[in-house]
């Protein structure tokens, strides 16, 4: 656990030194800042549901440009030796680089949750589907996360890293389309892991035990996968 | 050990071992294995067969408790661009699991060790190419560690810089056990106990330096 603590301090300097960071943060602000005044002015209705949306697309667009660097960058400047060669588990160094890139993403939530008090103070929002829908949002973001470390983990070519991210992450999004030209049981498999299936009924407030789990499950397999291949890496490099 | 890529031998049947308190010199051309050795001897990389032991640890097998031991200076002299530089010694020797005052201790130690003071407080992305190398030993010697290994440590260096960094490494000779490797023989000459020559992924001999007065014409003949 101590290496854990040395290794995201180290990241936190990296990802919250970097203008990437910063850049990335306002874009998502400013984008959703702009749709939320949009929807506020021609709806007057006080729920969250289309800024949850935005959310959802701007997490799958952006946060591919905050993961490329995890380790393709230290493969590119040659530190992810430095990291190998010490005394710490693998386990620590992919952990440490998640929750780097989950703490920003988290931080750009919580500027978004600006809306809901505005809301609050003008309005009366519901705010059982704004919990469901943050909670939605926040498993999205981890299972882009772990999708970006692990497309990371593949390549020292960081545009080559974020390119196949947004290609995971849209190929799932879209996923349950290809259902119906499935046979059983890969129809079913193709509709779970659909993303905006999984999400659509959490921001409208239906939270069932088994999105949550499918997406914290998706999560964790990204999550192993970038960690064996950090393991592979001993083996081919 | 041997260690393969695919149906391509990049190590074959490497039996090698290095007494404590040496300075070994690996010498050999570039593609001759070297750095693939020294990647297997610091964990990076795991053998396609064989064992490797280190100061009596498995490599593979206890690899954490081995690695513990062991300082590293890549080939390409890797620093984290935006870390200055006594953040980034302090970074490593934390790394390597020391704590509190003990950190503040060894990073002025390696400082001044490898005449770093001047630049203790910039950033490493700054640096010229003999500081950061300097920059790079000072981190692996950082723990303290008893085996030290070097990829080409006189890469980029000025002359005068060499011959510090030949003094430093002779230095450590007796309390530490270093493996450097070179594809210069004048610096393998000058600064190791004992020479094995790597050609082509084999090792075609290793001697004492005392019993190698003409080390061009041992190397000559064995290639």
């Amino acid at each position: 656990m101590r290496a854990l603590g040395v290794l995201l301090r180290k990241e936190l300097l990296a990802t919250f030194g970097s203008p990437i960071g910063y850049t990335v943060a306002a874009v998502f602000l400013l984008v959703l800042g702009y749709t939320f005044s949009l929807t506020l002015f021609a709806t007057k209705v006080a729920n969250l549901v289309y800024i949850f949306h935005q959310m959802y697309v701007l997490t799958i667009l952006l946060v591919p440009a905050l993961t490329m660097r995890a380790f393709a960058e230290e493969r590119r400047n040659d530190t992810l030796e430095l990291l190998l060669t010490a005394p710490v588990g693998e386990v620590w160094i992919v952990l440490a680089k998640f929750l780097a890139v989950f703490a920003l993403v988290l931080g750009m939530y919580l500027g978004a949750f600006a809306y809901a008090l505005v809301l609050d103070a003008h309005g009366a929002p519901d705010w059982g589907p704004i919990a469901s829908g943050y909670l939605a949002i926040i498993c999205h973001a981890a299972l882009i996360v772990s999708i970006g470390l692990l497309m990371s983990s593949l390549t020292e070519n960081q545009v080559v890293a974020a390119a196949l991210t947004l290609g995971a992450a849209l190929m799932l999004w879209f996923a349950d389309s290809v259902s119906y030209l499935l046979p059983p049981p890969f129809d079913v498999l193709a509709i779970n892991l659909s993303l905006i299936g999984h999400f659509r009924p959490m921001v409208t407030g239906s939270v069932f035990v088994s999105e949550a789990h499918t997406d914290k499950g998706q999560a964790e397999r990204r999550y192993e996968l970038c960690f064996r291949q950090l393991l592979q890496l001993r083996q081919f490099a | 050990m041997s260690k393969r890529y695919g149906s391509t031998v990049a190590l074959a049947s490497l039996d090698l071992e290095i007494n404590r308190g040496e300075v070994f010199g690996l010498l050999g051309p570039n593609g001759s294995g070297k750095t693939t050795f020294i990647r297997l001897l610091a964990g990076y990389l795991l053998p396609t067969s064989g064992r490797l032991e280190i100061c009596g640890c498995d490599a593979v097998e206890q690899s954490l408790q081995a690695r513990r031991m062991i300082g590293y200076v890549p080939e390409a002299a890797p620093v984290y661009g935006y870390m200055r530089v006594r953040e980034f010694l302090a970074f490593m020797a934390r790394l390597r699991g020391m704590t509190g005052r003990a950190v503040a201790d060894a990073v002025d130690r390696v400082i001044a060790a490898l005449a770093l003071q001047a630049v203790a407080d910039r950033p490493t992305g700054t640096l010229s190419r003999g500081f950061r190398q300097r920059t790079a030993i000072a981190q692996a010697l950082v723990h303290d560690p008893e085996f030290l290994i070097l990829d080409e440590p006189a890469n980029g260096l000025d002359p005068r810089q060499i011959i510090e960094v030949r003094d430093l490494i002779r230095g450590l000779a007796g309390r530490h056990t270093v493996l450097m490797s070179s594809h210069v023989l004048g610096e393998v000459a000058k600064t190791a106990d004992r020479v094995g020559v790597l050609l082509d992924g084999q090792l075609r001999g290793v001697r004492a330096m005392a019993d190698t007065p003409d080390l061009e014409a041992w190397f000559l003949s064995l290639a």
